[in-house]
């Protein structure tokens, strides 16, 4: 029996459910508990903008140089204009901010030449940015060669020293997190002993303490010739306790991996270190993206901790700018633009690493 | 003398008297197993019978504690590199494929040539597209596996296999995951790989493939070898009342 002899016709959609009224009526008003929650949602939204904007942009006061200029009504940028150059370099001597400037300019050519697609040469810029960089930013930020009059580390600080602690934090923390991951999966006994160990103890202890830790005690602790710079400690403290939460989130990428991937690959002969590197690796890694930037994420943040240690960070320059006595009762507006410039920063990764995610992914769908 | 030394050239695969325990579960007991350059073995029994796990001692997937395994010549150690060396020359088939999923079919089957090998690229290419073809799937080879019917999949496992040049292959289950549509497609590969020579040892279920080209079929159950034979008398004149009853079982219906 034949149902249909001939081929029927394609036919448009019925009215009202393509296109932006169709959009609307599918999702926002599709029923009355839901267009009861998007007239609520609107008005919130209403009721919590109208006076952000007012505050932040229509009465907010732009111009000036002292607290005089600022009418009080909305948010008083002068304050942050005034202290600018401080929230971004912190105590640097201003005349030497050009070495500074240089730095930032090859940190933010990095980010976009790794980040931008179409660009060559991805393997030679990681390497330069992982050798080369380093090196270039400690002899111009540090200062001591080539005529370059020093500047010692604790001058460093604002935005300047936070992308300084999360760029060493994260570089460092992902190579030894995974060293970690592998150790705690390791057959050796001893090494997954001491990864476990390793691992657990950095993560039970709260951060702020290991820096108080390497500030305070360890200079206690160790020799007193042996005089090992803050920031240094600080950079360390902050690298460690962060690689053991890499590790663990890499030891759960590692996980998801079936053991057959590993056995396929010791079949061919493959040697450990080849099986890790060219097959169990790339697909642990890609399928971590979101928990390895999560962790990029919280470290990004966990680095105004080292105000603690008398390090002024973004967050601790703000905070110590509240105190000047010409600017006192302008807190909320400091504090608007650290989160708004950490914001930034950590909505840029989250971005980031969801395209990433995108991107390697379709290699593979089904 | 000269009989007995073209007798060990000979064999490519030795087990002598292994035995094997996953803690206290006696999985592998006393297997005496002797296989010819050129043989085809057929390995069946039940589930549980330890048929997988005796050919992936061979390869030193799975670690024995008593015993000598020999092969191509290379005792077995605990060795990594002696290991490393045997499994360089003993190609496996996995009942799953396994194949790599974040490489391409082509790239699956040039890792272990460049990496391994240290083939340049290019000619580790040009093999991998030679064996693609003969497994007819040259067509896909920049396709990903995971864009594969699972008879395609597989089919790339043993080419990627192939490609390491091996002298013996192991092939563990390679048709039981797959759609019944698809077995003869990679049953096809299998018997030509046969034809050629290669040395195989086959874990499987299906009789068929064993009739046509096994030299021997071996009966295993609760990790012994029950009984050994070529695939004649074997599925005619089962010796033993277990064998009868899998066979029973397996053709039956």
């Amino acid at each position: 029996m034949i149902h249909n002899k001939d081929m029927i016709p394609e036919q448009p959609a019925p009215k009202g459910t393509i296109g932006p009224i169709g959009w609307l009526r599918g999702n926002l008003f599709n029923g009355p508990i839901n267009s009861l929650f998007t007239l609520l949602g609107l008005y919130v939204l209403y009721l919590l903008l109208v006076p952000t904007i007012q505050w932040a942009f229509i009465n907010a006061d732009w111009i000036g140089d002292s607290r005089e200029d600022c009418s009080r009504v909305g948010a008083c940028w002068v304050f942050v204009n005034a202290r600018f150059s401080q929230f971004i370099y912190g105590l640097y001597p201003s005349e030497e901010y050009w070495r500074a400037n240089i730095v930032f300019a090859m940190f933010a050519g990095i980010i976009a030449w790794m980040v931008i697609p179409r660009l060559p040469f991805k393997r030679w810029m990681t390497v330069f940015a992982l050798l080369g960089f380093p090196v270039a930013a400690y002899v111009l930020l540090h200062g001591g060669y080539f005529d370059l009059p020093r500047v010692p580390t604790h001058r460093w600080g604002g935005l300047m020293l936070t992308l300084l602690l999360a760029s060493v934090g994260m570089i460092g923390a992902l190579p030894i997190g995974i060293v970690l991951a592998l150790g705690r999966r390791s057959n050796m006994p001893i090494v997954r002993t001491f990864c476990v160990i390793f691992i657990e103890f950095w993560r039970g202890v709260p951060l702020i303490t290991i820096l108080f830790m390497a500030s305070v005690m360890l200079p206690l602790f160790l020799p007193s010739e042996i005089n090992i710079d803050r920031l240094i400690r600080a950079l360390i403290g902050l690298t460690l306790f962060q690689s053991a939460y890499m590790a663990e989130v890499i030891r759960g990428g590692l996980q998801a991996i079936p053991k057959g991937q590993d056995e396929a690959a010791a079949a061919l002969g493959m040697t450990y270190w080849k099986r890790m590197g060219l097959i169990i690796m790339p697909q642990a890694l890609k399928m971590m993206i979101p928990g390895i930037v999560n962790t990029f994420i919280s470290l990004f943040k966990d680095t105004t901790l080292v105000m603690i240690i008398g390090l002024f960070d973004l967050l601790g320059i703000v905070q110590a700018a509240l105190s000047d006595s010409r600017w006192l009762g302008f807190s909320i507006e400091g504090y608007v633009f650290a989160a708004f410039v950490f914001w930034i920063f950590c909505f840029s990764m989250s971005r980031y690493s969801q395209y990433l995610e995108r991107k390697l992914n379709t290699g593979h769908k089904q | 003398m000269t009989q007995a030394a073209t007798n060990a050239s000979d064999l490519m695969v030795e087990m002598h008297n292994v035995n094997k325990w996953f803690g206290d579960f006696h999985v592998l007991r006393d297997i005496y197993l002797e296989v010819k350059r050129g043989e085809r073995i057929v390995v069946c029994g039940p589930s549980g019978s330890g048929k997988s796990t005796l050919i992936r001692c061979i390869n030193h997937l799975e670690e024995h504690q008593k015993g000598d395994i020999v092969v191509g010549g290379v005792p077995l150690t605990q060795d990594v590199k002696r290991i490393e060396q045997i499994r360089r020359s003993v190609g496996m088939v996995f009942q799953h494929f396994n194949l790599f999923p974040h490489l391409s079919v082509l790239e699956n089957c040039c890792i272990a040539p460049m990496w391994v090998q240290k083939k340049p690229r290019k000619e580790a290419e040009e093999l991998a597209m030679q064996y693609l073809e003969r497994v007819r799937i040259a067509e896909q080879a920049t396709k990903y596996p995971g864009q594969l019917s699972g008879g395609q999949q597989q089919r790339v496992a043993i080419a990627r296999s192939l490609c390491m040049h091996p002298d013996v292959m192991l092939f563990d289950e390679p048709t039981s995951a797959l759609d019944p549509e698809m077995i003869k497609e990679v049953l096809d590969v299998m018997v030509e790989l046969a034809e050629e020579g290669m040395t195989m040892i086959c874990v499987t279920h299906e009789m068929g493939f064993a009739k046509t080209v096994a030299d021997r079929v071996i009966f295993m159950d609760q990790g012994q070898i029950i009984e050994e034979n070529a695939p004649e008398p074997f599925f005619n004149n089962p010796q033993s009342e277990r064998t009868q009853l899998f066979l029973s079982q397996i053709l039956g219906h």
